[in-house]
Order: structure tokens, then sequence, then C-alpha cells
């Protein structure tokens, strides 16, 4: 009998993950966000270049994130979402999302974020309020590293408490599984 | 029991990085430079900022001989009195004050530099630039009328 | 938008947490100017989370430059800021209310207590220049970053030490101890990713510790 996901990404984490401090780690991504706007000085601009390393991360990440959870194809996409929360989550960043708001079709999930280890020191300037998605890098992780596993996925934040809303949300959508191919690399 | 203040933090590079008159309500944005005429207000902030200028060098001097960061009383103007702290990584808390508070005004500071420090982490906040958060001003007044 | 015929949907039995369509917002963090910075999240993240996002600023910083030099250069800022904050964090969860005011202790502190926060443990060494007086090392034998597969190998060690070089740049700095900063490889058979970041300091500096020899 399979283990549950979340006591899979419980005991990776305990046994086989090298760790760092959470705090060099919100802190340097600080600092590339704080570099990105400057060499930018665009708040939509930042959110593109976030995203864009996120899939960079993505693409590479997902071996890595294969080899620790020895995790095999994902059955359907709600195993994914699990997959995702659970262990990936769990075994990067040390936090589980909550998995909520499922679609009826089953392809769209939300991804909640109670603790979010990316923006533990942050308060948006009010001008960025409307524009910038400080944490956008993970929606290219998500969108690149399922790209590797066939999987075309849409991610984007519906809300982000460092904007004034009650939960910071993820949202995962599935646009379609990709044929067995080398996928085109971005940019 | 409050009385008349001037608070301003320092930059590594003897540059302003907030200042807040503490006497008086915070100002109406906008409208408090053109209500008073301009003059007055101004030139009071003007004497504030060259008597805590005067005081930066006598800080200078003083905390390299001691290992504290809360310097006390640091230098006098006319019946105004300097007081000083100098946080981890060099900037520097400034209080012009008319009365002797020395554990008010100590506490001031170590809240007051709890407060920079969390401004200070926000990746948002350049180093040595000045901290333009409602936020940080709100809890810097809140701190003054606590304290002093 | 269509899909492809054969991904069908499964049912799969509903966990609990579908009920909840938001999540509850009671294990939410007040923003940053109302949290209690003593107790910090006391968390860690994994090594090679940290070791992808060090990629991708390494990535970025080669490709925003015009040569090695502009990109150390870049590097270091990187480093410089989160230096200066790991500073104030650090003096204020460890040591409130004191500052170093001697060279060495001020060395000893970053040599030992600035590397066992951010990396984990204290670094190997701290030595002073043999040929110039105002010249201090401190070695790592092995960066914690650069032990990572997927920084390029080739690049890690000058990139790693480039944006340590930043972080005791900026400590240094803000300390009151103005020096510069440069990062070296020294590896060796025994530690092939050696990196030494060298600090050679302002003459204002030494005049200052030379005041506090008793005459």
């Amino acid at each position: 009998m399979l283990k549950q996901p979340r006591q899979t990404g419980d005991e990776i984490w305990k046994t086989r993950i090298d760790k760092i401090s959470a705090e060099l780690f919100t802190l340097t991504y600080g600092s590339v966000v704080a570099q990105l706007l400057k060499d930018h000085e665009n708040y939509i601009e930042v959110n593109k270049q976030l995203d864009k390393m996120g899939y960079n991360i993505g693409v590479k990440l997902i071996e890595d994130f294969l080899a620790k959870s020895g995790t095999n194809k994902c059955g359907d996409f709600r195993e994914t979402a699990d997959t995702i929360a659970k262990i990936g989550f769990k075994i990067f960043l040390n936090v589980i999302p909550t998995i909520a708001n499922f679609s009826a079709d089953s392809k769209e999930f939300s991804l909640i974020l109670e603790d979010n280890p990316l923006a533990e020191f942050v308060e948006l300037p009010e001008n960025a309020v409307g524009e910038l998605w400080y944490s956008n890098i993970l929606c290219g992780v998500l969108r690149g590293a399922l790209e590797m596993v066939q999987m075309q996925v849409e991610v984007f934040f519906v809300s982000d408490i460092l904007r004034g809303d009650d939960v910071t949300e993820l949202r995962v959508k599935l646009v379609k599984y990709l044929e067995e191919e080398v996928p085109a690399g971005e940019d | 029991m409050s009385s008349n203040s001037y608070f301003v933090i320092v930059g590594t590079r003897d540059n302003p990085l907030y200042e807040a008159d503490l006497g008086q309500p915070p100002p109406q944005p906008q409208q408090a430079r053109v209500a008073d005429g301009g003059g007055k207000k101004d030139e009071h902030k003007h004497l504030n900022q060259f008597i805590v200028h005067a005081a930066l060098d006598v800080v200078e001097d003083l905390m390299w001989g001691t290992s504290a960061m809360y310097l006390k009383v640091v230098d006098k103007f006319n019946e105004w009195y300097i007081s000083a702290y100098v946080t981890a990584s060099g900037a520097k808390l400034m209080l012009l004050h008319d009365a002797a508070n020395t554990d008010g005004i100590r506490n001031f500071f170590q809240d007051t530099h709890e407060l920079y420090i969390k401004a200070l982490l926000n990746p948002f906040t350049e180093i040595n630039s000045p901290i333009t958060s409602a936020h940080f001003d709100t809890k810097v007044r809140a701190l003054a009328r606590k304290w002093l | 938008m269509s899909f492809p015929a054969y991904h069908a949907t499964v049912p799969v039995q509903s966990s609990p947490l579908q009920s909840v369509s938001r999540a509850s917002s009671h294990g939410r963090r007040p923003p940053i100017l109302e949290r209690n910075l003593v107790k910090g999240r006391s968390n860690e993240v994994s090594l090679s989370a940290y070791a992808f996002l060090f990629c991708e600023m390494l990535s970025y910083a080669t490709k925003k430059s015009s040569g090695i030099q502009d990109m150390e250069k870049k590097l270091s800022d990187f480093g410089y800021r989160v230096g200066i904050r790991s500073l104030e964090l650090l003096v204020f969860r460890d040591r409130p209310n004191r500052r170093d005011t001697r060279l060495l202790n001020t060395l000893s502190f970053i040599h030992t207590n600035v590397w066992k926060t951010l990396f984990g443990r204290a670094a190997d060494s701290l030595e002073k220049g043999t040929d110039n007086e105002d010249e201090y090392m401190i070695s790592d034998n092995e960066p914690n970053v650069t032990k990572f597969i997927a920084v390029p190998k080739d690049m890690n060690q000058l990139s790693c030490g480039a944006f340590i070089g930043g972080i005791v740049e900026a400590v240094l700095y803000g300390c009151g101890f103005p020096a510069k900063v440069s990062a070296h490889s020294t590896g060796s058979d025994q530690f092939p990713l050696r990196t030494t970041i060298l600090m050679k300091f302002d003459k204002s500096v030494l005049l200052r510790e030379k005041g506090f020899e008793p005459r």
C-alpha cells in the first residue's frame, strides 16, 4: 500500500534533504526582486522576469524532485495537486499549501499558501499593490516542472495577502497533457 | 508629559532616512506646508536639522569609546539636548529634546530600532535611502507617545 | 480550448480539505512591522531550493553584465543587500544593544556568528595577511551553495565567492570597518571548492585601532 503523500513528504524532508536557513533564502529572493526592480522599473515586467526565472528553475528542479521523491507518474490531476502540495512544496520550501477550489472538471485547482517563505519580510509599496505578484517565481517553477512531465499548465496568482487579500492563492489550470516529446525551451 | 522633540534617523553617509517632529500632530500631507504660510515650520525644521547635523561628529567620536548602542545625551544646544543611538549597521537614531528623560529615551530608541530593522528587512526599502512607509511613520509616532 | 480525449477525469475520494473552499486565516502571519523579530521562523528550506534560486541569480547577473568584473560587482551587490539586513537581524537577536568597537572582535563575529547564522557552521579560518598589516582573510573550505549540482561548476566558485564577499563587505561597512573585499578561489586537492574572502581595510580603521592600544 502506498504511503500518503503528506507522510512521504515529511519523511523525505526529515531524512534526505540538505537544509539551509530560511531567512537567508528569504533575503536572497528579496535581493533578486530588488535588483529586477532596479533594472526594469516596472512591476509588470518584474512579474514576467520572475516567472521566467521560475520556469528555468522548474525544468531543472523536476529531475531533483523525481529523484528525491521517487514519485511515479501521477494518476490524474487531483493526484498531481496532492503531490505538488504535500511533497513538492514540502521538500523544497518546507511548507504545505492547502489545496482548494478544484473545478468541477478537475482541471483547475488552487494552492493556498498560509506560510510563504519567499515573502516573509515584505511590505509592498503602495504603487505595487495592484501590479506586482511578489512570489511570481512560483508560477514559473510549477509551469516548468509540470511541462517536463507532460503537463501543459497555466499558473497564476489570484490573490496575495501582501496586497491586502485574505489569502495568498495560486491557481493551477491544466491546459492539456503533452505527447512524449522534447519540449521546446523557452527564450 | 509629552514635550517637544524632533527625531531623525541618519544613514551612514550622514543622510536623513526619516524625520519626524514629535511635538506636534503629524503634518497633513500637502496642506501643512502651505497652511503655515510655509515659513515658520520650515525654519524650525532647518534649525533642527542643523543641530542634529552638528552633533553627528560628536556621535562619531563617542561611539568608538563604548560598546553600547545607546549613547545617551551627546550634545547640548541652548535649551536642547541631543540624544543618540547607533544601530548594528551604523544607522544613527537622533533625538532632539528639551527635557531629560534617560530611560524613556532608551526605550524609545530600542523600540524604534526594532521598527527600523523591520522596515529595513523589507526588500523594497533601499539601503541608506529614505523610509517612506506611512505605516512606519504611524508606529514611530505611537512609540513617541508611549515613551517620551 | 479542447482537451485530449484520452484524458478522462477520474473522480477521487474527496479529501477533507476540499470542504474548505477558502483557507481560514487563523495561521496568517501579521505584517512585518507588527511582527515579533526575536522569534524568527527559526526555520529551514532545502539547500537545493536555495541553489536553484542562486543559479538563476547568477545567470541573470551574467546576462546583465559586460564582463567578469561587472558580474562580480553585480553579485556582490546581491550579497550586500543580504549582508546589511542579516547583520541587523543577527545582532538584534543574539547580542542586543551591543556593538563591537574593535577590529578583531568584528572579524571573529563574522567568521563565527555571521557564518553560523547564514551557512549553518562557522567559517574554516580567519587569518591575518602576512605581507600587509591591513589585510585579513576568512576562508570557507566548502561554501554551502557550491556543493550543489545546480550551479555550473566552472562558474560557481567565482560567483559564490563574490556573493559571500558582498555579504562580508556589508557587515564590515555596517559595523564601521570599511574595507575593500574580494573573493578568491584557493582550492586544494583536499578542498577543491575552498574560497577565501580577502579584506583590505580602510586607513581610518587601522588608525582608530592604533588609538586603542595602550601608549
